[in-house]
Protein backbone atom coordinates (compact mmCIF):
# COMPACT_ATOMS: atom_id res chain seq x y z
CA UNK A 1 0.00 0.00 0.00
CA UNK A 2 2.74 2.43 0.90
CA UNK A 3 5.87 2.99 -1.16
CA UNK A 4 7.73 2.44 2.06
CA UNK A 5 7.02 2.74 5.75
CA UNK A 6 9.34 5.64 6.45
CA UNK A 7 7.55 8.25 4.39
CA UNK A 8 4.35 9.00 6.28
CA UNK A 9 5.61 10.90 9.33
CA UNK A 10 7.89 13.91 9.55
CA UNK A 11 9.47 12.61 12.73
CA UNK A 12 10.78 9.36 11.20
CA UNK A 13 14.25 9.02 9.69
CA UNK A 14 14.67 6.60 6.78
CA UNK A 15 17.52 4.08 7.10
CA UNK A 16 19.57 6.24 4.71
CA UNK A 17 19.25 9.23 7.02
CA UNK A 18 16.66 11.08 4.93
CA UNK A 19 13.38 12.73 5.86
CA UNK A 20 10.97 11.63 3.17
CA UNK A 21 8.00 13.73 4.30
CA UNK A 22 10.20 16.79 4.04
CA UNK A 23 11.42 15.75 0.62
CA UNK A 24 7.81 15.32 -0.51
CA UNK A 25 7.00 18.80 0.77
CA UNK A 26 9.85 20.03 -1.39
CA UNK A 27 8.14 18.39 -4.38
CA UNK A 28 5.11 20.62 -3.90
CA UNK A 29 7.35 23.61 -4.59
CA UNK A 30 8.00 22.15 -8.04
CA UNK A 31 4.24 21.98 -8.68
CA UNK A 32 3.75 25.71 -8.21
CA UNK A 33 4.14 28.09 -11.11
CA UNK A 34 7.58 29.55 -11.68
CA UNK A 35 9.18 32.42 -9.83
CA UNK A 36 12.55 33.97 -10.62
CA UNK A 37 14.75 36.38 -8.71
CA UNK A 38 17.95 38.25 -9.47
CA UNK A 39 19.89 41.17 -8.17
CA UNK A 40 22.36 43.82 -9.23
CA UNK A 41 24.47 45.93 -6.90
CA UNK A 42 21.57 48.30 -6.38
CA UNK A 43 18.31 46.49 -7.08
CA UNK A 44 16.64 43.17 -6.45
CA UNK A 45 13.95 42.00 -8.87
CA UNK A 46 11.45 39.15 -8.67
CA UNK A 47 9.43 37.85 -11.58
CA UNK A 48 6.55 35.39 -11.43
CA UNK A 49 4.16 33.56 -13.69
CA UNK A 50 0.61 33.90 -12.47
CA UNK A 51 -1.94 31.16 -13.05
CA UNK A 52 -5.68 31.50 -13.46
CA UNK A 53 -7.94 28.56 -12.68
CA UNK A 54 -10.42 29.40 -15.44
CA UNK A 55 -11.13 31.85 -18.21
CA UNK A 56 -13.39 33.80 -15.87
CA UNK A 57 -11.04 33.95 -12.91
CA UNK A 58 -8.37 36.43 -11.98
CA UNK A 59 -4.77 35.37 -11.99
CA UNK A 60 -3.51 34.20 -8.60
CA UNK A 61 -1.27 36.71 -6.82
CA UNK A 62 2.36 35.52 -6.73
CA UNK A 63 4.35 38.42 -5.33
CA UNK A 64 3.52 39.62 -1.84
CA UNK A 65 4.66 42.80 -0.17
CA UNK A 66 6.25 42.34 3.26
CA UNK A 67 7.55 45.82 3.96
CA UNK A 68 8.89 48.83 2.06
CA UNK A 69 12.23 47.04 1.69
CA UNK A 70 11.10 43.47 1.20
CA UNK A 71 8.88 41.29 -0.96
CA UNK A 72 8.40 37.56 -1.47
CA UNK A 73 7.71 35.46 -4.53
CA UNK A 74 6.07 32.11 -3.91
CA UNK A 75 5.96 28.67 -5.50
CA UNK A 76 3.90 25.87 -3.99
CA UNK A 77 0.89 26.00 -1.70
CA UNK A 78 -0.35 29.59 -1.79
CA UNK A 79 -2.17 29.33 1.52
CA UNK A 80 1.02 28.23 3.29
CA UNK A 81 2.84 31.15 1.72
CA UNK A 82 0.26 33.59 3.00
CA UNK A 83 0.73 32.24 6.54
CA UNK A 84 4.46 32.86 6.22
CA UNK A 85 3.96 36.28 4.64
CA UNK A 86 1.67 37.29 7.49
CA UNK A 87 4.33 36.18 9.98
CA UNK A 88 7.01 38.13 8.12
CA UNK A 89 4.89 41.28 7.96
CA UNK A 90 4.24 41.02 11.67
CA UNK A 91 7.91 40.62 12.46
CA UNK A 92 8.72 43.69 10.35
CA UNK A 93 6.08 45.79 12.10
CA UNK A 94 7.23 44.52 15.48
CA UNK A 95 10.85 45.41 14.72
CA UNK A 96 9.86 48.89 13.63
CA UNK A 97 7.70 49.38 16.73
CA UNK A 98 10.28 48.08 19.20
CA UNK A 99 13.55 49.27 17.70
CA UNK A 100 12.39 52.07 15.43
CA UNK A 101 14.22 50.63 12.43
CA UNK A 102 13.17 48.40 9.54
CA UNK A 103 13.76 44.66 10.03
CA UNK A 104 17.23 43.49 8.90
CA UNK A 105 16.45 40.94 6.16
CA UNK A 106 19.09 38.35 7.14
CA UNK A 107 17.71 38.24 10.65
CA UNK A 108 14.13 37.77 9.47
CA UNK A 109 15.21 35.07 7.02
CA UNK A 110 16.99 33.13 9.77
CA UNK A 111 13.77 33.28 11.82
CA UNK A 112 11.68 32.14 8.86
CA UNK A 113 14.07 29.25 8.24
CA UNK A 114 13.86 28.22 11.89
CA UNK A 115 10.07 28.34 11.63
CA UNK A 116 10.32 25.85 8.77
CA UNK A 117 12.70 23.65 10.75
CA UNK A 118 10.30 23.40 13.69
CA UNK A 119 7.65 21.81 11.49
CA UNK A 120 10.11 19.09 10.50
CA UNK A 121 10.98 17.99 14.01
CA UNK A 122 7.64 17.89 15.80
CA UNK A 123 4.70 15.65 15.15
CA UNK A 124 1.96 18.25 15.41
CA UNK A 125 2.43 20.21 12.19
CA UNK A 126 3.27 19.27 8.63
CA UNK A 127 6.11 21.02 6.82
CA UNK A 128 5.25 24.10 4.77
CA UNK A 129 4.67 23.12 1.14
CA UNK A 130 6.07 26.30 -0.29
CA UNK A 131 9.37 27.79 -1.42
CA UNK A 132 9.98 31.51 -1.11
CA UNK A 133 12.23 33.83 -3.02
CA UNK A 134 12.75 36.93 -0.93
CA UNK A 135 13.99 40.16 -2.47
CA UNK A 136 15.21 42.68 0.04
CA UNK A 137 17.39 45.68 0.68
CA UNK A 138 19.32 45.79 3.93
CA UNK A 139 18.20 49.03 5.59
CA UNK A 140 21.63 49.53 7.17
CA UNK A 141 23.91 48.99 4.19
CA UNK A 142 21.36 49.71 1.43
CA UNK A 143 22.65 46.58 -0.32
CA UNK A 144 20.19 44.24 -2.07
CA UNK A 145 19.94 40.59 -1.01
CA UNK A 146 18.08 37.68 -2.59
CA UNK A 147 17.20 34.76 -0.33
CA UNK A 148 15.59 31.42 -1.03
CA UNK A 149 13.83 29.26 1.54
CA UNK A 150 12.95 25.61 1.30
CA UNK A 151 10.41 23.47 3.24
CA UNK A 152 13.35 21.65 4.89
CA UNK A 153 14.41 24.83 6.68
CA UNK A 154 17.44 25.38 4.49
CA UNK A 155 18.22 28.96 3.63
CA UNK A 156 20.35 30.19 0.76
CA UNK A 157 21.46 33.55 -0.51
CA UNK A 158 21.79 33.81 -4.27
CA UNK A 159 22.88 36.25 -6.93
CA UNK A 160 20.02 34.83 -9.02
CA UNK A 161 17.68 31.86 -8.71
CA UNK A 162 14.41 30.35 -9.87
CA UNK A 163 11.87 28.01 -8.27
CA UNK A 164 8.66 26.29 -9.35
CA UNK A 165 7.45 24.36 -12.39
CA UNK A 166 9.83 24.36 -15.40
CA UNK A 167 12.18 26.65 -13.48
CA UNK A 168 15.23 24.72 -14.71
CA UNK A 169 15.18 26.63 -17.98
CA UNK A 170 15.13 29.91 -16.06
CA UNK A 171 18.07 28.79 -13.93
CA UNK A 172 20.01 27.85 -17.05
CA UNK A 173 19.34 31.30 -18.48
CA UNK A 174 20.32 33.02 -15.23
CA UNK A 175 23.48 30.93 -14.80
CA UNK A 176 24.55 31.94 -18.26
CA UNK A 177 24.03 35.64 -17.65
CA UNK A 178 24.41 36.19 -13.89
CA UNK A 179 27.91 37.60 -14.18
CA UNK A 180 26.53 40.62 -16.05
CA UNK A 181 23.83 41.35 -13.47
CA UNK A 182 26.07 43.20 -11.01
CA UNK A 183 26.23 46.42 -13.01
CA UNK A 184 22.91 45.99 -14.82
CA UNK A 185 20.36 48.77 -14.61
CA UNK A 186 16.99 48.34 -12.94
CA UNK A 187 15.19 48.08 -16.28
CA UNK A 188 17.70 45.56 -17.62
CA UNK A 189 17.16 43.39 -14.56
CA UNK A 190 13.43 43.42 -15.23
CA UNK A 191 13.97 42.36 -18.83
CA UNK A 192 16.31 39.57 -17.66
CA UNK A 193 13.68 38.40 -15.18
CA UNK A 194 11.02 38.30 -17.90
CA UNK A 195 13.37 36.63 -20.35
CA UNK A 196 14.11 33.94 -17.77
CA UNK A 197 10.37 33.47 -17.26
CA UNK A 198 9.71 32.95 -20.96
CA UNK A 199 11.19 29.44 -20.74
CA UNK A 200 8.95 28.55 -17.81
CA UNK A 201 5.67 29.08 -19.67
CA UNK A 202 3.88 25.82 -20.49
CA UNK A 203 3.76 24.62 -24.07
CA UNK A 204 0.75 26.32 -25.68
CA UNK A 205 0.84 29.43 -23.51
CA UNK A 206 2.89 32.58 -23.73
CA UNK A 207 4.15 35.32 -21.45
CA UNK A 208 1.71 38.25 -21.46
CA UNK A 209 1.02 41.33 -19.40
CA UNK A 210 -1.82 39.35 -17.80
CA UNK A 211 0.16 36.39 -16.49
CA UNK A 212 3.50 38.03 -15.79
CA UNK A 213 4.28 39.92 -12.63
CA UNK A 214 7.38 41.85 -11.55
CA UNK A 215 8.35 43.15 -8.14
CA UNK A 216 11.26 45.45 -7.37
CA UNK A 217 13.07 46.79 -4.35
CA UNK A 218 16.18 48.89 -4.66
CA UNK A 219 18.65 51.18 -3.00
CA UNK A 220 16.43 54.21 -3.42
CA UNK A 221 13.28 52.42 -4.41
CA UNK A 222 10.60 51.16 -2.10
CA UNK A 223 8.60 48.07 -2.99
CA UNK A 224 7.13 48.46 -6.49
CA UNK A 225 4.87 46.03 -8.28
CA UNK A 226 4.65 46.03 -12.07
CA UNK A 227 1.65 44.31 -13.57
CA UNK A 228 -0.65 44.71 -16.56
CA UNK A 229 -0.03 47.70 -18.83
CA UNK A 230 3.01 48.82 -16.84
CA UNK A 231 4.75 45.61 -17.95
CA UNK A 232 4.03 45.96 -21.66
CA UNK A 233 7.06 48.14 -22.50
CA UNK A 234 9.33 45.53 -20.94
CA UNK A 235 7.57 42.64 -22.65
CA UNK A 236 8.06 44.44 -25.96
CA UNK A 237 11.79 44.25 -25.41
CA UNK A 238 11.73 40.43 -25.18
CA UNK A 239 12.29 37.77 -27.73
CA UNK A 240 9.34 35.53 -27.08
CA UNK A 241 9.48 31.94 -28.05
CA UNK A 242 6.52 29.69 -28.64
CA UNK A 243 4.11 32.60 -29.17
CA UNK A 244 2.17 32.29 -32.47
CA UNK A 245 2.92 35.70 -33.96
CA UNK A 246 6.34 36.06 -32.51
CA UNK A 247 7.41 32.65 -33.67
CA UNK A 248 6.94 33.68 -37.25
CA UNK A 249 8.86 36.88 -36.72
CA UNK A 250 11.72 35.43 -34.72
CA UNK A 251 11.66 32.01 -36.32
CA UNK A 252 13.73 33.09 -39.31
CA UNK A 253 16.49 34.44 -37.16
CA UNK A 254 17.98 31.18 -35.86
CA UNK A 255 20.96 32.90 -34.26
CA UNK A 256 18.76 35.15 -32.19
CA UNK A 257 16.78 32.12 -31.04
CA UNK A 258 19.85 30.31 -29.81
CA UNK A 259 21.36 33.30 -28.07
CA UNK A 260 18.81 35.04 -25.86
CA UNK A 261 18.92 38.78 -26.11
CA UNK A 262 21.67 40.51 -24.17
CA UNK A 263 20.40 43.74 -22.82
CA UNK B 1 19.30 -3.51 6.25
CA UNK B 2 18.20 -6.11 8.77
CA UNK B 3 16.27 -3.58 10.82
CA UNK B 4 14.16 -2.48 7.89
CA UNK B 5 10.63 -3.87 7.91
CA UNK B 6 10.87 -5.21 11.44
CA UNK B 7 8.79 -2.32 12.76
CA UNK B 8 11.30 -1.64 15.52
CA UNK B 9 12.89 1.23 13.61
CA UNK B 10 9.96 3.59 13.18
CA UNK B 11 10.14 5.55 16.39
CA UNK B 12 12.80 6.96 18.68
CA UNK B 13 10.67 5.61 21.53
CA UNK B 14 11.08 1.99 20.43
CA UNK B 15 13.88 -0.37 21.40
CA UNK B 16 14.71 -3.24 19.07
CA UNK B 17 14.88 -6.74 20.66
CA UNK B 18 18.68 -6.47 20.83
CA UNK B 19 18.54 -3.14 22.63
CA UNK B 20 19.21 -0.66 19.85
CA UNK B 21 17.33 2.48 18.92
CA UNK B 22 17.39 2.51 15.15
CA UNK B 23 15.89 5.96 14.68
CA UNK B 24 18.92 7.46 16.41
CA UNK B 25 21.26 5.43 14.22
CA UNK B 26 19.43 6.61 11.10
CA UNK B 27 19.78 10.22 12.26
CA UNK B 28 23.52 9.51 12.45
CA UNK B 29 23.40 8.57 8.77
CA UNK B 30 22.33 12.13 7.93
CA UNK B 31 25.57 13.30 9.51
CA UNK B 32 27.71 10.72 7.72
CA UNK B 33 26.49 12.01 4.36
CA UNK B 34 27.23 15.68 5.07
CA UNK B 35 30.39 17.82 4.88
CA UNK B 36 33.42 17.08 7.02
CA UNK B 37 34.15 18.91 10.27
CA UNK B 38 37.51 18.69 12.02
CA UNK B 39 38.60 19.93 15.41
CA UNK B 40 42.03 19.91 17.01
CA UNK B 41 42.92 20.65 20.62
CA UNK B 42 46.50 21.86 20.47
CA UNK B 43 48.72 22.65 23.45
CA UNK B 44 47.96 26.37 23.21
CA UNK B 45 44.44 26.56 21.79
CA UNK B 46 41.73 24.91 19.69
CA UNK B 47 41.09 24.95 15.96
CA UNK B 48 37.81 24.19 14.16
CA UNK B 49 37.52 23.59 10.43
CA UNK B 50 34.82 22.85 7.85
CA UNK B 51 35.01 22.21 4.10
CA UNK B 52 32.10 23.79 2.26
CA UNK B 53 31.43 22.55 -1.26
CA UNK B 54 29.94 25.27 -3.49
CA UNK B 55 27.15 23.31 -5.15
CA UNK B 56 25.37 26.17 -6.88
CA UNK B 57 27.00 28.50 -9.35
CA UNK B 58 24.92 31.46 -8.28
CA UNK B 59 25.13 31.12 -4.50
CA UNK B 60 26.64 34.01 -2.56
CA UNK B 61 29.60 32.32 -0.84
CA UNK B 62 30.41 34.92 1.80
CA UNK B 63 26.93 35.29 3.21
CA UNK B 64 25.95 34.74 6.82
CA UNK B 65 23.32 32.20 5.73
CA UNK B 66 26.09 29.96 4.41
CA UNK B 67 28.06 29.96 7.65
CA UNK B 68 28.94 26.60 9.13
CA UNK B 69 31.02 27.78 12.09
CA UNK B 70 29.18 29.93 14.59
CA UNK B 71 30.24 31.87 17.65
CA UNK B 72 28.03 30.96 20.62
CA UNK B 73 29.72 33.20 23.16
CA UNK B 74 32.83 35.37 23.18
CA UNK B 75 35.02 32.40 24.11
CA UNK B 76 33.20 29.49 22.47
CA UNK B 77 32.30 28.38 18.96
CA UNK B 78 30.72 25.41 17.18
CA UNK B 79 31.39 23.90 13.78
CA UNK B 80 28.34 22.13 12.41
CA UNK B 81 27.52 19.38 9.96
CA UNK B 82 24.59 17.16 9.00
CA UNK B 83 21.08 18.40 8.27
CA UNK B 84 21.88 22.12 8.48
CA UNK B 85 18.48 23.41 9.62
CA UNK B 86 18.82 21.08 12.62
CA UNK B 87 22.38 22.28 13.16
CA UNK B 88 21.19 25.88 13.28
CA UNK B 89 18.79 24.95 16.07
CA UNK B 90 21.70 23.46 18.04
CA UNK B 91 23.66 26.66 17.56
CA UNK B 92 20.71 28.70 18.79
CA UNK B 93 20.40 26.48 21.85
CA UNK B 94 24.13 26.79 22.58
CA UNK B 95 23.86 30.57 22.43
CA UNK B 96 20.89 30.49 24.80
CA UNK B 97 22.69 28.23 27.28
CA UNK B 98 25.73 30.51 27.27
CA UNK B 99 23.58 33.60 27.83
CA UNK B 100 21.58 31.86 30.59
CA UNK B 101 24.74 30.92 32.45
CA UNK B 102 26.00 34.48 32.26
CA UNK B 103 22.70 35.81 33.56
CA UNK B 104 22.61 33.34 36.46
CA UNK B 105 26.23 33.31 37.57
CA UNK B 106 27.70 36.46 36.07
CA UNK B 107 30.59 34.57 34.50
CA UNK B 108 31.39 32.85 31.22
CA UNK B 109 30.09 29.31 30.82
CA UNK B 110 32.89 26.71 31.04
CA UNK B 111 33.13 24.61 27.85
CA UNK B 112 32.46 21.31 29.63
CA UNK B 113 29.20 22.66 31.04
CA UNK B 114 28.13 23.98 27.65
CA UNK B 115 28.87 20.63 26.02
CA UNK B 116 27.07 18.76 28.78
CA UNK B 117 23.95 20.92 28.56
CA UNK B 118 23.82 20.64 24.79
CA UNK B 119 24.16 16.89 25.23
CA UNK B 120 21.12 16.85 27.50
CA UNK B 121 19.13 18.83 24.95
CA UNK B 122 20.01 16.55 22.05
CA UNK B 123 19.35 13.47 24.18
CA UNK B 124 15.81 14.66 24.95
CA UNK B 125 14.94 14.34 21.28
CA UNK B 126 15.86 10.65 21.34
CA UNK B 127 13.26 9.81 23.98
CA UNK B 128 9.91 10.70 22.43
CA UNK B 129 7.90 9.28 19.59
CA UNK B 130 6.53 12.70 18.75
CA UNK B 131 10.01 14.16 18.26
CA UNK B 132 12.81 13.25 15.93
CA UNK B 133 16.48 12.94 16.87
CA UNK B 134 18.74 15.69 15.54
CA UNK B 135 20.23 14.83 12.16
CA UNK B 136 23.18 17.04 12.94
CA UNK B 137 26.40 16.91 14.82
CA UNK B 138 28.64 19.67 16.05
CA UNK B 139 32.16 20.15 17.26
CA UNK B 140 32.42 22.62 20.13
CA UNK B 141 35.57 24.50 21.00
CA UNK B 142 35.74 26.66 24.09
CA UNK B 143 37.99 28.46 26.53
CA UNK B 144 37.49 28.21 30.27
CA UNK B 145 38.07 31.71 31.63
CA UNK B 146 38.74 30.45 35.19
CA UNK B 147 41.11 27.56 34.55
CA UNK B 148 42.65 29.22 31.47
CA UNK B 149 42.27 25.98 29.56
CA UNK B 150 40.70 25.12 26.24
CA UNK B 151 38.33 22.25 25.58
CA UNK B 152 37.18 20.42 22.46
CA UNK B 153 33.96 18.42 22.42
CA UNK B 154 31.81 16.64 19.86
CA UNK B 155 28.06 16.33 20.13
CA UNK B 156 26.48 13.33 18.47
CA UNK B 157 22.83 12.78 17.48
CA UNK B 158 22.43 10.34 20.40
CA UNK B 159 23.26 13.08 22.91
CA UNK B 160 26.82 12.02 23.69
CA UNK B 161 29.25 14.89 24.27
CA UNK B 162 32.77 13.52 24.61
CA UNK B 163 35.95 15.52 25.01
CA UNK B 164 38.65 15.06 22.40
CA UNK B 165 42.22 15.96 21.47
CA UNK B 166 41.34 15.63 17.81
CA UNK B 167 38.00 14.80 16.23
CA UNK B 168 36.37 14.48 12.84
CA UNK B 169 32.77 13.93 11.77
CA UNK B 170 30.74 13.94 8.59
CA UNK B 171 31.65 12.50 5.21
CA UNK B 172 35.10 10.88 5.13
CA UNK B 173 35.48 10.91 8.89
CA UNK B 174 37.38 7.61 8.85
CA UNK B 175 40.13 8.98 6.62
CA UNK B 176 40.23 12.17 8.66
CA UNK B 177 40.51 10.19 11.91
CA UNK B 178 43.41 8.17 10.52
CA UNK B 179 45.18 11.39 9.57
CA UNK B 180 44.49 12.95 12.99
CA UNK B 181 45.87 9.89 14.77
CA UNK B 182 49.18 10.34 12.94
CA UNK B 183 49.58 13.73 14.62
CA UNK B 184 50.02 12.29 18.13
CA UNK B 185 47.65 14.85 19.59
CA UNK B 186 47.11 12.88 22.78
CA UNK B 187 50.77 13.25 23.85
CA UNK B 188 50.43 16.85 24.91
CA UNK B 189 53.36 16.84 27.34
CA UNK B 190 55.82 15.48 24.84
CA UNK B 191 58.21 17.80 23.07
CA UNK B 192 56.55 17.03 19.78
CA UNK B 193 53.19 18.34 20.97
CA UNK B 194 51.43 20.51 18.47
CA UNK B 195 50.82 24.25 18.65
CA UNK B 196 47.83 26.04 17.09
CA UNK B 197 49.81 27.35 14.12
CA UNK B 198 50.67 23.80 13.08
CA UNK B 199 47.16 22.60 13.91
CA UNK B 200 45.66 25.16 11.51
CA UNK B 201 47.90 23.89 8.71
CA UNK B 202 47.00 20.28 9.44
CA UNK B 203 43.26 20.93 9.57
CA UNK B 204 43.51 22.63 6.16
CA UNK B 205 45.59 19.75 4.83
CA UNK B 206 43.18 17.04 5.94
CA UNK B 207 40.15 18.91 4.59
CA UNK B 208 41.83 19.47 1.22
CA UNK B 209 42.97 15.85 1.13
CA UNK B 210 39.40 14.64 1.72
CA UNK B 211 38.08 16.96 -0.96
CA UNK B 212 40.61 15.62 -3.45
CA UNK B 213 40.04 11.97 -2.54
CA UNK B 214 36.28 12.21 -2.93
CA UNK B 215 35.42 11.40 -6.52
CA UNK B 216 32.14 13.35 -6.38
CA UNK B 217 33.71 16.58 -5.22
CA UNK B 218 37.12 16.59 -6.93
CA UNK B 219 37.52 19.53 -9.27
CA UNK B 220 34.45 21.28 -7.90
CA UNK B 221 34.95 24.55 -6.03
CA UNK B 222 35.26 24.28 -2.27
CA UNK B 223 35.68 26.83 0.46
CA UNK B 224 37.47 26.31 3.76
CA UNK B 225 36.01 27.87 6.89
CA UNK B 226 38.36 27.79 9.88
CA UNK B 227 38.24 29.35 13.31
CA UNK B 228 40.37 29.26 16.44
CA UNK B 229 40.66 30.19 20.08
CA UNK B 230 44.24 30.97 21.13
CA UNK B 231 46.49 33.73 22.34
CA UNK B 232 46.57 35.37 18.92
CA UNK B 233 42.76 35.73 19.04
CA UNK B 234 42.99 36.99 22.64
CA UNK B 235 41.31 33.76 23.74
CA UNK B 236 38.18 34.71 21.84
CA UNK B 237 36.50 32.52 19.26
CA UNK B 238 37.34 34.12 15.91
CA UNK B 239 37.68 33.25 12.25
CA UNK B 240 41.28 32.58 11.27
CA UNK B 241 42.83 35.70 9.66
CA UNK B 242 42.87 35.58 5.87
CA UNK B 243 46.66 35.64 5.50
CA UNK B 244 47.06 32.74 7.95
CA UNK B 245 44.40 30.77 6.09
CA UNK B 246 45.99 31.42 2.71
CA UNK B 247 49.40 30.37 4.04
CA UNK B 248 47.88 27.21 5.54
CA UNK B 249 46.23 26.31 2.24
CA UNK B 250 49.49 26.78 0.34
CA UNK B 251 51.40 24.67 2.84
CA UNK B 252 48.71 21.98 2.67
CA UNK B 253 48.77 21.80 -1.12
CA UNK B 254 52.59 21.62 -1.17
CA UNK B 255 52.60 18.85 1.42
CA UNK B 256 49.98 16.85 -0.45
CA UNK B 257 51.90 17.17 -3.71
CA UNK B 258 55.11 16.03 -2.02
CA UNK B 259 53.33 13.06 -0.52
CA UNK B 260 51.93 12.16 -3.95
CA UNK B 261 55.42 12.22 -5.42
CA UNK B 262 56.77 10.09 -2.58
CA UNK B 263 54.01 7.57 -3.19
CA UNK B 264 54.85 7.38 -6.85
CA UNK B 265 58.55 6.89 -6.11
CA UNK B 266 57.70 4.15 -3.67
CA UNK B 267 55.54 2.44 -6.24
CA UNK B 268 58.31 2.61 -8.79
CA UNK B 269 60.78 1.22 -6.28
CA UNK B 270 58.39 -1.61 -5.54
CA UNK B 271 58.02 -2.44 -9.20
CA UNK B 272 61.80 -2.42 -9.71
CA UNK B 273 62.40 -4.47 -6.58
Amino acid sequence: MFRNQYDTDVTVWSPEGRLLQVEYAMESVKQGSACVGLRSNSHCVLGALKRSVSELSWHQKKLLEIDDHMLVGIAGLTADARTLAKYMRNECLHNKYVYGTPMPPHQLMADVADKHQRTTQTYVRRPFGVGLLVASVDPLTQKPHLYQTCPSGNLYEFYASAIGARSQSARTYLEKHHETFGDASRDDLIVHALQALVGCVSGDDELTKENASIGIVGKDEKFTLLEGDALQPFLDRLELKGGDDDEEEAGDDAAAEAEPMET
Amino acid sequence: MASSGSGYDLSAATFSPDGRIFQVEYAGKAVENAGTVIGIHAKDGVVLGVAKPLYHKMIVPTTASYKRIHTVDVHAGVATTGFLPDARVLVGRAQEEAADWQEHYGSKVPPHVLADRLGHYVHYFTLHGALRPFGASCVLGGYDVDTKECGLYMLEPNGAAYKYYGVATGKGKQVAKTELEKLNLHKQDAESSMDVATAVKNVAKILILLHKENKDSDGKPMELELSWICEASKWKHAPIPKDVLTAAKEWANEQLEEEDEDDEEEEEAMEEG
